[in-house]
Parts: C-alpha cells; sequence; structure tokens
C-alpha cells in the first residue's frame, strides 16, 4: 500500500456519518495519518482493516443503518512504532471485544450471518479496550509498528 | 477495484483481483464473482493485485468458493500478500479453498 503523501494534513480527527457510503474517507484519512506520523504499511493495513469492520458495524447494528448520527475517530502517536485509534459512537452499548464469537464453521457455511468482521478486528487490533460512555461507546486500539520480517509465520 | 477474468486451458478460468476489496470494492464485483461461480468449473484467483481484503470480500470469495465446489468444481487462490494471507487465515476460509505462494501451484491443484 503507497501512502498519498502529495496531502499533508494535521488534522488528527474524522468523523464518519452514518452512512455505510461515507466509509470511503477513511482510506485516505488513514494514509495522511500514515504520511505525518511515518505509519508502516503493514500497520496501514491493520488500521484500514479494524476502522472497516468497526466503523461498519456501528453503522449498521448500533445506528440501525439510520442517518443523522456520526462516529468520531482520533489517532495520536504514543511512541515510535506505537500507534493509537480511539472511536467514539453515540450508538447503544455495545462491546466488541467480549462479543462471543460464532463458531467459524457456522460463519462460513453461511448458516448465521455475522462475526466474521468482529473476528478480523480482534485479529488485527493490537490491544484494544472498550470503556461505555455517557450515551455511548469508546473503544480504543493499540497497533505496534513491529511486525515479522518476510518468510517468517504471522500469528 | 477491478476484476479480469483469463480463460486457460484445461477449462480453467484464472480470476485477477486488481485494487482493494472492501466494502465498496466487494460491491464492484460481486455480480462478476457470482456469474463466474454459477458457469465455471476450475477457478484459479490471482490476488497479486490485491491490495485490501475486508471481511465483505471475504463473504464474496466465500460465495464463489462454496459455490464451484457445490458444482463440483475446484478452486484455489495464488500470490495473496503478507496481510491479506493473514485475513484469509485468521477467517478460516483457507480451509474452504487452498492459498497457495504461485500460479504454478494454484494450477497443479486443479488436475
Amino acid at each position: 500500500m503507497t501512502a498519498n503523501c502529495a496531502v499533508q494534513t494535521s488534522k488528527d480527527q474524522l468523523i464518519v456519518p452514518s452512512d455505510l457510503d461515507k466509509l470511503t474517507q477513511v482510506l485516505p484519512w488513514v494514509e495522511r495519518m500514515a504520511c505525518a506520523h511515518a505509519i508502516p504499511a503493514h500497520t496501514q493495513f491493520a488500521m484500514n482493516l479494524c476502522l472497516e469492520e468497526i466503523l461498519s458495524n456501528i453503522i449498521r447494528y448500533g445506528y440501525s443503518n439510520e442517518p443523522g448520527h456520526s462516529i468520531t475517530v482520533r489517532y495520536s502517536t504514543i511512541s515510535k512504532d506505537d500507534f493509537l485509534l480511539v472511536i467514539e459512537d453515540h450508538a447503544p452499548p455495545f462491546n466488541p471485544l467480549t462479543e462471543p464469537l460464532l463458531p467459524i464453521e457456522e460463519t462460513l457455511e453461511g448458516k448465521r450471518e455475522g462475526g466474521l468482521g468482529i473476528r478480523l478486528f480482534r485479529s488485527f487490533a493490537g490491544n484494544a479496550k472498550y470503556e461505555s460512555m455517557p450515551g455511548g461507546n469508546r473503544l480504543s486500539i493499540r497497533f505496534l509498528g513491529t511486525y515479522p520480517a518476510p518468510g517468517e509465520p504471522i500469528a | 477495484m477491478q476484476l479480469l477474468i483469463e480463460e486457460l486451458d484445461g477449462d480453467v478460468t484464472k480470476v485477477i483481483l486488481d485494487g482493494r476489496m472492501d466494502i465498496t470494492g466487494a460491491q464492484n464485483v460481486d455480480l462478476k464473482m457470482n456469474v463466474i461461480a454459477g458457469s465455471k468449473k476450475y477457478v484459479v484467483i490471482d490476488a497479486q493485485k490485491l491490495a485490501f481484503l475486508g471481511s465483505m470480500g471475504l463473504r464474496t470469495i466465500v460465495t464463489v468458493a462454496r459455490t464451484v465446489k457445490s458444482r463440483g468444481g475446484k478452486i484455489a487462490m495464488f500470490g495473496a500478500n503478507q496481510d491479506v494471507e493473514k485475513v484469509l487465515k485468521m477467517s478460516g476460509v483457507n480451509t474452504l479453498l487452498p492459498i497457495v505462494q504461485d500460479f504454478q501451484s494454484a494450477i497443479a491443484l486443479m488436475q
């Protein structure tokens, strides 16, 4: 993934409306963060994946696809190779870290809907924390920039 | 997101996925993938240019794999980058269709 570094920004916050079509804003925003803060390519992939799965989940289930709501995403650098995304919404309480996962066979056989996105999110989020807020949810996800060298097995 | 099709010897169809298979990308190729699933017997998916794969894209691939196999066909994928391969393994999709390194290995599975 090659980041588009031609457009720089200091705005480390993204506000996404409750519309799945607006998730196209996420990729260019992550690319701008990557340029500004030297985020490695593998970490960008993980960030994009987690954001797509979590944001689409909030829009579909938290907001029931109703327009007029929003989700706030904030980026910050903890230290070199340690990056943080904080996602806040105003949906009913939902903790994606403790939600039971469907057996993988049932998900793949199409017997039951859902679960795949949350499973992927948990696989790619390095270290996540959920907080139930007054009138909403906050999910903080830390990503470590280190990654296995080519040829090394990945978890 | 683009999808290109090449017909090869031995009734094998190569499907080249080029771009990001996120929500929008999956929607863009869903129809073509369904047509392939319903009409082709031996399918090799070329993932060398697949830059991103999310759960919506995975569902598209799972549907194609299940349909091809239910019709007595065979399907395999090759060339996925390290991140995409992790998505395939973490989701368990590699239990539905073989994920191999290169084109020759994928073709060998069509025999």
